[in-house]
Formats: structure tokens, sequence, C-alpha cells
């Protein structure tokens, strides 16, 4: 056993409304730059749709993560061989028009135009080259479902559907999508840093972010092919990769990262898990049926004697190992089961999990009787005099997984490689949990019957609430356990702060004193 | 469009980068008031003596009396312009001289004039003033000092004073030299042309800018200089021995063949890469479209 820490994400997919605040965060705090303005290091794409970069999630295209290589994985599309060979032309790389060409507005044009015939105009002007352009993309052009016959029907997760499946999710009466809001998984098999020929990215043995050196970086851009999530970016002006970087110097002052913090539907939990280092091979070089399974037992219990002495082992404090026992990923990912990693079969054993979005199911219109429960209405109440019912529930309490207006393949598909089985136990544990808080809060539901659902998930009434409370509930310090970095003695391993002992902070790093002057 | 113009705002700009050119320039010729025998024996020296006999060129005692100052001003500052324009003893003097041209010298009418009425003085007044020319004529080179020479040529050797190779600008045929530069003239037979004297003051004192310049700070050293011209004595003996390869259109012929090789060979390695954006069909339907 050999336990570290690793800081982990988990993203409730319910919660999510798509409003890209964590995408400007974190452009206005870290890409706001030359070279960076394509990049987004925190995304929000709809599903089903192609995604940021287009189809990033089709290995035939850009070779990204591990395959299975006899009994142990090997790199898709870089590594020893692949990359000597493939050194100074990288085939399989995005071009910038699979992002999309960064444009702003030649707003002046509107202000400082002559006199004429016709209203001035702002073209359109490439961040890149300067140059007047055509607008072709954006980095979420297929928002909302935009542009469907051209990107959410060429998602890639469809591939595995069958033609009548795929046809029937773009009714016109089905249609329905959700969001997938996407940074760096800090995985713990990383392809990035197994791909880079110079050995700049490296995972940070503290907290496991996985971070690459621009001081080492010699722009081979193997990392851009070996990442399956394409969260590596290239900067051509620099002349560097660049990645997200979890925001360490707030996680290191005990802030949220800019994306959480901004998160206005509160969908993004943080905290520590402990893992086992030396199952790492094997986790990610199991069989595809197991895969799942072995990825989530990798995470250790906090509370083990045995794991907390492995911890203290390797030098991880016991703050974090607190941290870890209080962390909502832990209890999103194994306590409750809830959350699933966004594409385990590439194997790269991401740490950023997601609870799986409850589908909105087939609803049935019907004629009723609503006379009772208009005079229920209050007198300012705005009501319909008409008597249609607009049904959402069924007969069947877990009828409507099977009628909900995506196939579970489709899920199946981004959370689980496959297996439904995954993404349905995640799905009725959600749904147990709502039919629980209905026959509690609104009554019509029986105690019963919402008793009896949990136990079919094999939840009870306290975990429900506690779900509950972290789900909707939550305050900043439940979302985001961060533990504290111990800058101090990472300080004293680097100088000698005795002589400035007793200074009371003046005086120390030589400028403190003079800072205000 | 805006055009670019002047602009009167950096007027000073341009001021401060002229100003201190121009007063270089002024400052350059009063500052290097020099003697007509400094200036000789820095300009001309090295081909030529004062009452020692001909070197490269001929011996300049009482070239006053022989020619007009007017004439010798106008071949010092320009020979081969002369020469070309046909004038009778410059075509004579070229000739004579083994159609060796000499370089024009950046001297003014009146530091000729100096250095002219330096060599009416004449050598036989004092001995002092034979030039290095007069000095007997070294032994048969051996072979280390060959050895030597071939080393500072190829820049295998560091001068002491630390002067460049002399194959940054020259090239010798020679088997064991790879092709040196083509910036100046090719020396495999130079030592024939010009003699071991005329070497050895040419090395020594460079009469060329753009040599004397090089070796201004960083002079070479007379064992240098020794081995140098024993260097280019035996590459002028030995030069019709030398075999170096003359590839001649088969290097450019395999070049092209190797790049088409290696493109081929790319061709097939790189067949499955990601040829166009993912999007690339859509754009194309879209902007046909929209025509």
């Amino acid at each position: 056993m050999n336990i570290r820490s690793q800081i982990s994400m988990v993203f409730h997919l319910d919660k999510c409304i798509g409003c890209h605040t964590c995408s400007i965060a974190c452009k206005n705090i870290w890409t706001d730059r030359k070279g960076a303005e394509y990049m987004w290091w925190n995304n929000v794409e709809t599903k089903p749709g192609t995604g940021y970069p287009g189809k990033w999630e089709d290995q035939e295209i850009y070779k990204g993560g591990w395959e299975k290589d006899g009994t142990g994985i090997a790199l898709k599309g870089a590594g020893k061989k692949k990359g000597l060979a493939n050194i100074f032309h990288n085939p399989h790389l995005p071009v910038i028009d699979d992002y999309y060409e960064p444009f702003t507005y030649k707003y002046l044009d509107l202000i400082e135009s002559p006199a004429g015939d016709d209203q001035p105009t702002a073209r359109p002007i490439s961040m890149i080259t300067g140059e007047p352009m055509d607008i072709k993309m954006g980095p979420n052009w297929d928002d909302d479902l935009s542009g469907t016959p051209d990107y959410a029907r060429k998602d890639p997760n469809l591939l595995k559907l069958s033609p009548a499946e795929q046809q029937a999710m773009f009714q016109l009466e089905r249609m329905a999508f959700f969001y997938l809001p996407r940074i760096c998984n800090h995985c713990l098999n990383p392809a990035c840093v197994a791909a880079c020929p110079s050995g700049a990215i490296y995972k940070r043995g503290e907290d496991g972010v996985v971070l690459i050196n621009q001081d080492v970086c010699r722009a081979w851009r193997m990392c851009v092919t070996a990442c399956p999530y394409k969260k590596s970016y290239y900067n051509w002006n620099s002349g560097k990769s660049e990645k997200c970087i979890l925001c360490y110097p707030r996680i290191e002052a005990g802030y949220a990262p800019a994306c959480m913090h901004s998160c206005v539907g509160r969908i993004r939990y943080l905290g520590v898990m402990l893992y086992d280092a030396d199952q790492i091979e094997r986790v990610a070089s199991s069989d595809d049926g197991s895969l799942i399974q072995n990825h989530l037992d990798i995470i250790q219990d906090p509370f083990d004697p045995a794991v907390i002495a492995s911890a203290k082992a390797n030098g991880v404090a016991d703050s974090t190992i607190h941290a870890a026992q209080y962390s909502p990923t832990y209890k999103f990912v194994k306590k409750w089961g809830l959350a699933l990693p966004l594409h385990p079969e590439f194997r790269t054993l991401p740490m950023l999990f997601y609870v799986p979005p409850l589908l909105p199911v087939m609803a049935s219109l019907s004629k009723v009787d609503n006379t009772a429960q208009s005079q229920k209405m209050n007198d300012i109440a705005k009501y319909w005099p008409d008597n249609w019912l607009y049904d959402t529930s069924t007969e069947e309490l877990w009828g409507t997984l099977e009628q909900a207006r995506f196939p579970l393949e489709y899920m199946a598909n981004m959370f689980s490689a496959g297996k439904t089985s995954w993404v349905a136990d995640r799905l009725k544990k959600l749904m147990a949990v709502r039919i629980h808080r209905r026959a509690v809060t609104v009554g019509d539901i029986s105690a019963e019957k919402a008793a009896k659902v949990l136990a079919d998930t094999g939840l009870d009434a306290r975990t429900a609430e506690d779900i509950y409370y972290l789900t909707a509930l939550a305050k900043f310090d439940d979302r985001f356990v961060i533990p504290a970095a111990h800058r101090e003695q990472a300080i004293e391993m680097l100088e000698f702060t005795g002589d400035v002992k007793g200074s009371t902070g003046f005086g120390f790093k030589g400028g403190t004193a003079g800072r205000g002057a | 469009m805006q055009r670019k113009r002047f602009d009167i705002r950096s007027l000073p700009r341009v001021i401060m980068l002229v100003l201190p050119g121009l007063i270089g320039m002024a400052q350059a010729s009063p500052a290097r008031a020099q003697t007509g025998e400094e200036l000789f024996k820095t300009h001309c020296a090295a081909c030529h003596t004062v009452g020692g006999g001909r070197l490269v060129g001929p011996d300049l005692a009482g070239v006053g009396d022989r020619r007009a100052p007017e004439w010798i001003v106008r071949f010092v500052q320009g020979s081969q312009a002369m020469v070309k324009a046909g004038d009778e003893t410059a075509v004579a003097l070229f000739k004579e001289y083994a159609s060796i041209p000499m370089p024009d010298q950046p001297l003014s009418e009146a530091q000729v004039l100096s250095i002219v009425e330096y060599t009416r003085g004449g050598a036989a007044a004092t001995g002092a003033l034979t030039p290095p020319a007069a000095a007997p004529v070294a032994a048969e080179p051996t072979q280390a000092e060959i050895e030597h020479g071939q080393a500072l040529f190829q820049g295998k050797a560091r001068p002491k004073n630390g002067g460049p190779s002399c194959n940054s600008c020259h090239e010798v045929v020679h088997d064991a030299v790879i092709g040196g530069g083509v910036l100046a003239r090719e020396l495999t037979t130079v030592f024939g042309r010009l003699g071991g004297q005329g070497v050895r003051s040419i090395i020594g004192a460079p009469p060329f800018p753009v040599m004397q310049r090089a070796y201004l700070e960083k002079p070479l050293t007379p064992e240098e200089v020794s081995a140098l011209v024993a260097f280019l004595q035996f590459s002028d003996r030995n030069h019709a021995l030398q075999q170096p390869r003359d590839y001649g259109p088969k290097l450019a012929a395999s070049g092209a063949g190797f790049t088409a090789l290696l493109l081929g060979f790319y061709t097939v390695l790189w067949r499955g890469r990601k040829r166009q954006s993912v999007y690339q069909a859509i754009s194309d339907r879209q902007i046909t479209s929209s025509n």
C-alpha cells in the first residue's frame, strides 16, 4: 500500500445551467493572453454535441489516451517509438479550426468611420493574424443544440447507438440536452505526463495537480495528442504548452479554484481523496468489464487505520487526512456511489467525477378535471382554466428510466464505457432521493413507498437527507474542503526563517517591510 | 488608409541616431594623423620596399621622381580604374607585375604625398628603413610548420591573439581541407604568384581593407605567419597532386533524390494522419451554400 493524496472534483450535472460563468472566470484569470486566446481550460459543452475541440471524444481522429496492449497498456498516439517517429511532425494534432479561430471586432470603425451612405459595421478580426476574417466557429458553437444536424448528430457518443435510437433522440418532441462542464481531470495515470519527451509535465506530489513546467517544455506537443480530453493546449506565442492548473495558487491559499468559486449553479465540489499508488498500473490495465469498479476501488477509505498509517508514512499531513475524511467528493464518489468518471475507457484514471443528470422523461397529456385543484390557488396566482394535465409521473417508479428521452446507452458511452447498469444505478439513487424528499415536503407519496424506493437502491432515509443536504443546501465550506497547503513548511525548506523570528512579520522576504513605501 | 509620412516628432530621434556617426567620421582623420613612414608601413610595406628591390610590386625608392605626383595619387586611390581606362603606364606596370591588381587604398591626397615624400628620403639614408622584405628568404619549411599552418588555416588551431581562421574567407585546393569561404581570393597558387616574401608581408600586415580590419587588434604572431606561408608554399607546390572530389550536378541530383525518397517514406508513414479540420466539411458546405 502506497497511499497518496489527490485533490479531486465532482460536478453535479443535474445542477448545471450552462451559463459559462466558470469558463469566463477561468479565461479572465488565466488565458486572457496572447497565444492563449483560443484556449478554454474550462469549457461547457452541450450534450449531445461535438464539443471543443470538435469530436474530441473520437480517439480514432485524435489518438489520445491509452489502449490495451497485451496485458498492459500503451499510449495510443504517443510514447517512445511513436513519439520518436513523429517528433518533427505530430500527425494527429488538432488544428486551430478544430478549436476555433479566436476573433474580436473592429469596434473603432463604428466610431471613427467617415460619414457615408451606409451604416458602419465592425468587421471581425482574427486575434491570431490581426486580419479581417470570416468567422467559422466559436468555442461553444453547438450550445443548446444549435446547428443540430452538423454538431449534435455528429456526437461521437452516438456512434455505438443504433440508427433508430439516434433518430428517436432527435425527434422534435423528444429532443433534450444537458451540459457538460470540463476542466483538466488531473488524472492518476495521465497520458500527457507519459507522452512528454522533455519530461516537462509532472503530477504534484502533495495534491496530485498535473502541471507543465514552462521552463522545461520544448513544444513537442505530444501532450496535446496524448490527452484524450484535449485539455493540454499549445500557446503559439510563447511556444509552450499550457493546461488547467486547478488554480493551485488559490488552493494553496485556501480558496476554491476560480471556476468552482464562481459557479452559479453550485454544481462543483472539491476535496481530497486518498488513493493507493501501487495499484495504478493494475487498475489502468484492467479488463473493460472491471475497469470502472477498479477505478473506484483505488480510492481508499480515509478512516481505515492502515490507510492512514501508509499516508502518514508517505508524508501526507494530518490536516490533509482530516480533509479527506470530510471530503464531499469522497462522499459522492465512494460513500454514496453517485458520481462516475468521464470516459473511463481512456484509461487515464481521471479524478474529476460527474453526477449524471437525471434524464427528462417523456410526459403525457391527459384530460382531467382541474376544478378542485384550481380552487386551491391563491387569488393572485396565475392559472390556466383548462382541464389538461401535463404528466411526467408514471405508474412504475423505475419505468421512467426506460422511458427517458435519451437512451441510457448514450449516457453510458460517456460515463461508464458503455455499461448501462452503472449509469442506471446512479440515476435510480438520484430519483430515490427525489422521491424521498417529495414524500417529506409535498407528502403526495406515501412514506412506505419512499422508504421502499430508497431500500431498493441501498440507501436509507438518513443517507438520503445527507445527499439532499450536500446537493441542495451545502454551504461554501461543505462544497470545498481544501486541505492546508502548509506553505510555511515549504518556505522553511528553502530558506532559514530563524533570522526573522520575532520580527512579527517585518523584514521577512526582504521587501515586505518596504512594500507600502 | 493612412500613409506613413515623415513625422517631425521623430526628428530628434533621427538626429540622435545619426549624430554620433557624423562626429565619428569627422574625428576619424585628424585623430589618426600619421607620418609618411607610418603610413608606408601600414599600407604599402606588404608589397613594396624603399630601396629593398622588387617584392610583389615595384621598389618605391624615388618614385616621386619617376612619376608625376597627381598620377601617383590617382594610381594609389584607384589603380584598376586607371588600367581599365587604358592609362599606358598603368597597363604596363600591371602586366609587368604578373597582373596582380593593387588594392585601392583609403588614403587622402595629402597622405599619399606624405608617403611619396618619405620614399624620396630613400632607404639609402638609414638601414632602419629597410622593410622586412629585405630579410633573407626562409629555409625550406619543415613538416611540422606545414601541419601547423594547415591547422591554422582551417581553424583547427586558434591563432594566439584570437584572429579569425583563413578559411572563413579563403579557399585552398587541398585534399585534407574542407572547402573554405568564397568571400576573398582562392589561395592555392598564391605562393607562386606573390613569392614567399609577398605572402609573408601580406599576412603580417594586410593591405586589404577587410583583412586589415579583421586582424587589426588580433595580429598573427611571426611564428604563425611562417607556418601559414609554409602551408601555402606546400599547397602551391602540391596542388596538382590534390584530388578533391567534385560531385558536380550529381550532388544536386542525389539531394533531390533523397528528398523524394524521404517524402515518399513519410507519405507512407503518415498515411493515417489527420488531414483536415473535423469541421472542414461543414464550413465547405456553408461557404458553398451562401454563394
